[in-house]
C-alpha cells in the first residue's frame, strides 16, 4: 500500500468518475435544449420556451460542477502522472490544449447568456447561445476522446531519439478510428443519460399531477430521444467498439467475457463469477457461439482466451473489468426494453395514464449514470496494464517525486470535498425540481 | 518558434491573472465592501456570470504548457504537488460558493457561502503570489529535472528551499495587496451605491500601499534573483514592459483620483500585465531555475517539445485566439455598464 502507483490510479479513477457524472448530463441535455429552443423559435409555443428555461438552470448548475471538478483532471496529468506527460506530452498536449482553446472558451463565454440572457438576447440570440454551448460541450468531448483514443490505440506518433513519443502526423492522430467509434458510442451514451433524466422528471410531475403540459413535453422528448439513443448506443456503435476491442485489445475482450481458455464457438456469458485463480467462470449462463459471432462475424470463429496471452499483458483487475462490462451491457439491454415500452404507450397516447411505466421511468434516472461509469471502467481497465496501449505501462507513468503519503492525503481531501459538492448539487437540483418548470423566471 | 511559444504561455497566464485577479480581488473584499446581504449580492453579480470564463484561461494555460513545454509541466506540477492541489481545492470552493449562494434565498445560507467565497478568494490571491514568488526564486532541481518542495524549510532562499520563505511570503503579501487594489478598481467601475463608495475609499489607500510594496519587492527580487534585472538590460521588450508598469501605476492612481473609473481599472490591468511581461522577459529563457546547481535549470530551449508538434500548435493557436477575441468582445458588450441586481434574479 506504500506503492504510489496504486494511489495515483485510485485518485485519478475517483476524480474522473465523479467528474464525468456531470458532463454526461450536460452533453446529453444540450441537444434536447437546442431542439426545444428551435421549436420555441419556430412555433412560438411558450411550453417549449418554459421547458428550455427550466432545463437551462439545471444545465448551468451541472456545468459549473463539471468545470470545477474538471480542472483537477487536467492538472493531474502533471501532478500525478508527470512521467506520462513527459513521454507523450507532444501528442496528448495538443488535444488537451485544443479543448481549452476551442471548446471551453466557447462554452464559458456563452453559458451565462444561456442561463440568464433570454430577455436580453431575444429569441434568435438566445437560440444561438444554446447552439454555441451545445457545440462547445460536444467539441470538448471530442478532444478528450481523441486523447483517450490515443491511449487505447496509438496512431500518428513516432518514437524520438530519447525514447519519448513525438507527433508524426496530426492528421492520423486526430483521425484515429478508435476516436470516432468511441465518440459515437460515448455521445449516444450521454444522450441516454440526458433523455432518461428528462423523462424521469416528466414522470415525476405526471405522477404528482403537476405541470401537466411540461410533464407531457418532458415525457415525449425524453422517451423519443431515449429510444433512439438506447438503440443506437448498443447497435451499431457499441458493436463497432466491441469489434475494435476484439481486434486490437484481445486480452481485454477475453477478460471482459471471463474467457480463460481459447477455442472456436465462443459463448457469451450472461451471468457468472470469474475465478481468476482457478481460471474458470463459476455458475455461468451461456449462449454458445454468440461471442464468436459478435466479435468476428461467424459462430465458429476462434476467440482467444486469457491463457493464450502472457500473464504480464493481462488486464490487472479482471474481476471488476468483467462486472463493469456486464453491468454496462445488461443495463443497455434494459434501457432498450424500457424505452420501447415507453414509446409504444406514448404512441398510443396512454403514457401519462400508465402509472407503472411512469414509476419505472421515474426510478430509471440513476441507471444511465451507472451504465456510463461501467462503460468507462470497461474501457480504462481493459487498457491495462498499459497507459499507452502496447507502448508504455501504467506504472511507468507516475510522478517519481510524489510519494504515496501525499497522494493519500489529497485523495482523502478530494473525497471529502466532492462529498460536500455532491450533497449540494443534489439538494439544489431537488429545489429546482420543487419550484417547477413554470416558476423559472426569465432572467 | 520557441520564443513565440514562451510568449504565448506568458500571455495566457497574464490573461488569467488579470481576468480572474479581478474576481479574486473583489471576492476577498467581499465582506469589506458588502456589509449586508444586498451589498454582497452586488459583489457576486459583478463576478457571477464571469468566473467560469476567467477560470478557463488557467485551463488553457495548462493545456498550452502541456503541448509546448511538457518537461516544465511534468517537473513543476509534480514538484509543487500539494500546493497545486490546495490551489485546485480553493478554486472548487470559490466556484461552488458562487453557485450555491445564488440558488437559495436564505440569509443564513448566503452568509455561510459568502464566508466560503471570501476566504477561498483570500487564499487564492495569496497562494498565487506565493507561487509566483517560488518561480522567481527557483526550485531545488536535480540533474533529472525533478524536484520536491516541502512547505517550509529554514525560510531561506538558497539551496534546499521550501514553498514558504521570507521572499515568497512577501510576494504573496504583495499580490494580495495588488489583487485587492485590482478588485477594488474593478468594483468601482462595475458597481454603484454603497459597494461603489466603499470600493472608492478602499482603492484610495490600497493603491499607495501597492506602490510601496512594489518598490520593496523589486529590491528583494534584485537580491534573490539578480539575473531577472540584468536580463532586462539588453532586451528592449523589457523596457517597454517597464514603461507599462510605470504607465499602469500612473493610470491607476490618476484615474482613481479623477474618478475615471475605467481608466483606473485599465491602468490596473496594464500594471499586472506589464509586471508579468517584464519578469518573463528578464528571466527568459530560464523557465524553472535550479537553486542548487545552475546547470539543472529548465530553459525554454531544453524543455520545448518536438519541433513539428510545436509548429502545428502555433498554427492552430492563432485561429483559436481569433475566436477568443470574439468571445471577449461579446462578453464585454453583453455585460457592459454597471451591475444591476433584480429582485427575482437569484443574485445575478
Amino acid at each position: 500500500m506504500n506503492d504510489p502507483v496504486f494511489w495515483d490510479r485510485l485518485q485519478f479513477a475517483f476524480t474522473v468518475t465523479y467528474h464525468y457524472l456531470f458532463p454526461q448530463l450536460t452533453m446529453g441535455l444540450a441537444p434536447i435544449l437546442v431542439y426545444w429552443k428551435w421549436r420555441a423559435l419556430r412555433t412560438g409555443d411558450e411550453t417549449y420556451a418554459q421547458a428550455a428555461r427550466f432545463w437551462a438552470k439545471i444545465f448551468g448548475l451541472t456545468f459549473a460542477v463539471g468545470v470545477v471538478t474538471g480542472i483537477p483532471m487536467e492538472f493531474q496529468f502533471g501532478t500525478n502522472w508527470a512521467s506520462f506527460s513527459r513521454y507523450s506530452g507532444n501528442l496528448i498536449g495538443q488535444t488537451l490544449a485544443m479543448e481549452g482553446m476551442f471548446a471551453f472558451f466557447m462554452e464559458s463565454a456563452l453559458i451565462g447568456a444561456l442561463v440568464w440572457g433570454e430577455r436580453r438576447l431575444g429569441p434568435r440570440g438566445h437560440f444561438a447561445a444554446a447552439v454555441g454551448v451545445a457545440l462547445g460541450s460536444w467539441l470538448s468531448g471530442y478532444f478528450i476522446l481523441v486523447t483517450n483514443a490515443f491511449m487505447q490505440h496509438p496512431t500518428g506518433y513516432a518514437v524520438a531519439a530519447d525514447g519519448r513519443l513525438k507527433l508524426e502526423s496530426m492528421a492520423r492522430y486526430l483521425d484515429n478510428p478508435w476516436a470516432f467509434a468511441m465518440f459515437a458510442h460515448n455521445q449516444l451514451a450521454a444522450l441516454v443519460t440526458g433523455s432518461f433524466v428528462v423523462a424521469s422528471v416528466g414522470a415525476w410531475y405526471a405522477l404528482r399531477g403537476e405541470h401537466s403540459r411540461q410533464a407531457r413535453l418532458f415525457l415525449r422528448s425524453g422517451v423519443t430521444v431515449g429510444l433512439l439513443a438506447s438503440i443506437l448506443v448498443a447497435f451499431p456503435t457499441g458493436d463497432i467498439q466491441a469489434k475494435m476491442v476484439a481486434s486490437h485489445q484481445a486480452p481485454a475482450l477475453a477478460a471482459m467475457e471471463g474467457r480463460f481458455h481459447s477455442g472456436a464457438d465462443a459463448e457469451i456469458n450472461l451471468i457468472g463469477q470469474p475465478d481468476v485463480r482457478e481460471q474458470r467462470l463459476d455458475n455461468p449462463i451461456r449462449i454458445p457461439g454468440l461471442l464468436s459471432f459478435l466479435a468476428f462475424g461467424h459462430v465458429q470463429s476462434d476467440v482467444r482466451g486469457l491463457n493464450s496471452f502472457p500473464v504480464n499483458t493481462w488486464p490487472t483487475n479482471i474481476e471488476i473489468l468483467y462486472y463493469a462490462f456486464h453491468i454496462m451491457s445488461g443495463l443497455g439491454t434494459v434501457f432498450v426494453v424500457l424505452m420501447v415500452a415507453g414509446a409504444v404507450q406514448l404512441w398510443r397516447g396512454r403514457l401519462e395514464q400508465s402509472r407503472v411505466l411512469l414509476w419505472l421511468l421515474l426510478s430509471s434516472f440513476p441507471f444511465p449514470f451507472i451504465a456510463n461509469t461501467a462503460g468507462w471502467t470497461t474501457a480504462e481497465l481493459g487498457r491495462q496494464p498499459w497507459l499507452v496501449y502496447g507502448l508504455f505501462r501504467t506504472e511507468q507513468g507516475v510522478s517519481a517525486v510524489v510519494n504515496s503519503g501525499a497522494v493519500v492525503f489529497t485523495l482523502i481531501g478530494f473525497i471529502g470535498l466532492y462529498f460536500v459538492v455532491g450533497l449540494l448539487y443534489l439538494s439544489l437540483f431537488c429545489r429546482e425540481l420543487m419550484r417547477g418548470p413554470v416558476a423559472a423566471s426569465h432572467d | 518558434m520557441i520564443e513565440i511559444s514562451y510568449g504565448i504561455l506568458v500571455f495566457m497566464l497574464t490573461a488569467f491573472l488579470v481576468l480572474d485577479g479581478s474576481s479574486f480581488g473583489a471576492g476577498l473584499l467581499h465582506f469589506v465592501v458588502g456589509r449586508n446581504e444586498t451589498d454582497r449580492g452586488v459583489v457576486i453579480s459583478a463576478i457571477g456570470p464571469l468566473w467560469i470564463w476567467h477560470e478557463v484561461w488557467l485551463v488553457a494555460f495548462g493545456g498550452m504548457t502541456f503541448v509546448a513545454f511538457p518537461e516544465v509541466l511534468a517537473s513543476a506540477f509534480a514538484g509543487y504537488y500539494l500546493a497545486l492541489i490546495l490551489l485546485l481545492w480553493c478554486l472548487i470552493l470559490r466556484g461552488i460558493a458562487i453557485e450555491a449562494r445564488g440558488h437559495v434565498r436564505d440569509a443564513l445560507w448566503r452568509e455561510a457561502w459568502d464566508f466560503a467565497f471570501a476566504s477561498s478568494n483570500l487564499l487564492l490571491a495569496t497562494l498565487i503570489g506565493v507561487a509566483l514568488g517560488n518561480v522567481i526564486r527557483g526550485e531545488p532541481i536535480d540533474s533529472q529535472g525533478n524536484f520536491t518542495l516541502s512547505f517550509f524549510t529554514d525560510f531561506g532562499v538558497h539551496g534546499q528551499v521550501g514553498i514558504l520563505d521570507w521572499y515568497t511570503l512577501s510576494i504573496g503579501i504583495f499580490m494580495l495587496a495588488l489583487f485587492s487594489a485590482h478588485g477594488a478598481s474593478y468594483l468601482t467601475w462595475k458597481t454603484e451605491g454603497a459597494v461603489h463608495d466603499r470600493s472608492v475609499r478602499l482603492a484610495r489607500w490600497l493603491w499607495p500601499i501597492v506602490l510601496l510594496l512594489l518598490l520593496g519587492t523589486a529590491i528583494e527580487t534584485a537580491a534573490v534573483r539578480r539575473d531577472l534585472f540584468t536580463g532586462m538590460i539588453h532586451r528592449p521588450l523589457a523596457w517597454l514592459a517597464l514603461a507599462g508598469v510605470a504607465g499602469g501605476c500612473v493610470a491607476a492612481l490618476l484615474g482613481q483620483r479623477r474618478r475615471r473609473e475605467l481608466t483606473a481599472f485599465v491602468g490596473s490591468c496594464v500594471l499586472i500585465s506589464s509586471l508579468m511581461a517584464a519578469g518573463a522577459t528578464g528571466v527568459f529563457p530560464v523557465m524553472l531555475r535550479s537553486t542548487v546547481v545552475h546547470e539543472n535549470s529548465l530553459t525554454a530551449y531544453t524543455s520545448a517539445t518536438d519541433a513539428y508538434g510545436l509548429r502545428l500548435a502555433l498554427i492552430w493557436w492563432p485561429i483559436a485566439c481569433v475566436f477568443a477575441v470574439g468571445y471577449f468582445v461579446f462578453i464585454y458588450r453583453y455585460y457592459r455598464g454597471k451591475v444591476r441586481v433584480k429582485a427575482d434574479a437569484q443574485g445575478y
